[in-house]
């Protein structure tokens, strides 16, 4: 593994890409609006590639992810406050309608930033869950 | 596609370090227990398919996504 510094200090790396797009291993956090909900997820190797992502407690205050064993000791979490969640949100085409993926966060160690996209596969987090933006 | 027979409580190892194991063979189901390294993913097919699914939706509606979210203007909480 190489480490990088100072000018990449903000860099995420997904040692193994995120599903769809697993060519891709570094990405930036970057606010869409000041102190907004929502950031953009955006690949650093695309340009092309970036999706909106939002902190889920901002609309659902109990939800709680369980992470499997695999899935801590590959990120290195030894606490649950060095975890960053976000999850991926679309729009539903006509609608507009705006959903929050439950149930594949991005779990990010606060610390290495190295993070991976997890399946919740054993819960009942739903892969669509709609928010009202305006709510947060 | 390679397709091996195996019995209850036999494996198939793939690369060095991933093994396969029929552990429970009862009626239409099968049992699977997986060993890999902690740094590869293991996911039933069709919740990892949903998910690839929904990564490339997110990247798809991201210019209607920031729009609708940039004018909504939420804040977060502190």
């Amino acid at each position: 593994m190489t480490v990088e510094t100072s000018p990449e200090a903000n860099t995420i790396h997904f040692p193994g890409g995120i599903p769809g797009f697993p060519h891709l291993t570094r990405f930036a956090l970057v606010e869409i609006v000041e102190n907004g909900a929502f950031q953009l997820l955006q690949s650093l190797e695309d340009e092309d590639v970036a999706m909106v992502v939002c902190v889920p407690w901002l609309f659902f205050p109990d939800y709680a992810p369980n992470l499997s064993d695999e899935d801590q000791e590959a990120l290195g979490l030894e606490r649950p406050e060095d975890a960053v969640v976000f999850c991926p949100v679309t729009i539903e085409p006509e609608s507009d309608l705006v959903h929050l993926n439950l149930l594949g966060p991005f779990v990010v160690h606060r610390k290495t930033l190295i993070g991976r996209q997890v399946v919740l596969a054993d819960s009942d987090y739903p892969l669509r869950a709609t928010v009202d933006p305006g709510a947060a | 596609m390679l397709i091996l027979t195996r019995r209850e409580g036999e494996s198939i190892r793939i690369g060095h370090d991933v093994v396969i194991t029929v552990m429970e063979i009862r009626g239409n189901q099968v049992r699977i227990g997986v060993e890999a390294p902690r740094s590869v993913q293991v996911h039933r097919a069709e919740v990892y398919d949903q998910v690839v699914e929904q990564n490339r939706a997110a990247v798809s509606t991201l210019d209607r996504a920031a729009e609708i979210l940039r004018t909504q203007v939420p804040t977060k909480e502190t």
